[in-house]
């Protein structure tokens, strides 16, 4: 399975790259949401996008309104992962097409619980 | 009729909260220990103790725009900015750091803290991007919040403070 890990930090973005390569993800990253888009317009297309909220250039709210006004990308499932723990922001969120979301600070388990919510862990990872 | 502004209404309506009204050291200390055990790793405690920060120092914050409005900023040692880099970059950090590694790992850690702190505080906010450099100056000494903590033995501040002046004394 693959996934896209886009964030403006390079540390978040090995964090949460280091959880999903350990659940036996490919991973691929980006570091805002234009450059997200960029990795999408290749035909690199992934399980699951792990996207942050607030980035310079396109913020994650924008990258999840840009996939979801594009029916060949429909299938991507995107999880914001984000410190915006606001119920409001969650709601827009959501409302522009996420399917679930995680607050920063969170743990390996936490994103683990997430995707197999989503029925995203991959079989070495339910295993 | 002449009528004067006796500057009630004004005053009434400038009231604006300062932090300790809305939170307590307590609540900053534990979002910052909870930061530390997600982002930096679980064995990695921050201890509630006052440690005289060095010369060089460095700080990491975001700024918290809404009902109350300031900034969550992170202060400790260069040296302690860069062990926490390396700490957070694991195998990914190259040999030598440059001042980007640093911001970025620093000022990541700050974004985690101010939003958690901004979650705490009444809303809507916006939260800015994180920025690293030299602090920004306390406006408010009275609207000012500070928790300081030990990390692997080095100085760390947390403050939680005020962007706007005292209002003037009528």
């Amino acid at each position: 399975m693959r996934a896209l890990v886009i964030d403006d930090s390079r540390a978040m973005r090995r964090i949460v790259s280091s959880i999903l390569t350990g659940l036996g993800y490919e991973v691929r990253d980006a570091g805002h949401g234009r450059e997200g888009l960029d990795v999408l317009d290749e035909g690199w297309l992934p399980d699951l996008v792990c996207v942050d909220w607030n980035m310079p250039v396109m913020d994650g709210l924008q990258f999840v309104s840009a996939v979801r006004s594009n029916p060949a990308w429909r299938q991507v499932t995107i999880m914001m992962v984000t410190s915006e723990s606001e119920h409001t922001q969650i709601v827009k969120a959501l409302a522009a097409g996420a399917h679930e979301y995680v607050i920063k600070p969170f743990t390996a388990d936490a994103i683990r619980d997430k995707l197999a919510l989503l029925g995203l862990l991959p079989q070495e990872a339910v295993l | 009729m002449t009528t004067f502004d006796t500057g009630e209404r004004r005053r009434s309506s400038d009231a604006r909260p300062v932090i300790a009204e809305l939170m307590d050291d307590a609540t900053v200390q534990a979002i910052a220990e909870e930061a530390w055990t997600a982002l930096v790793g679980e064995d990695e405690l921050l201890l509630p103790m006052p440690g005289e920060l060095p010369a060089d120092v460095l700080s990491a914050w975001v700024d918290v725009v809404g009902p109350w409005t300031g900034s969550v900023v992170l202060t400790t040692g260069a040296q302690t900015a860069a062990e926490l880099t390396r700490t957070l970059l694991a195998e990914t950090a190259p040999p030598l750091l440059d001042h980007e590694d640093v911001a970025d790992a620093f000022g990541e850690i700050a974004n985690v803290v101010g939003g958690n702190v901004k979650a705490s505080l009444p809303g809507p906010s916006a939260l800015s991007l994180p920025e690293v450099g030299n602090a920004p100056a306390v406006r408010n000494p009275a609207d000012l919040l500070r928790v300081d903590v030990l990390w692997r033995g080095q100085p760390l501040s947390i403050s939680v403070q005020g962007a706007l002046p005292p209002l003037p004394v009528q």
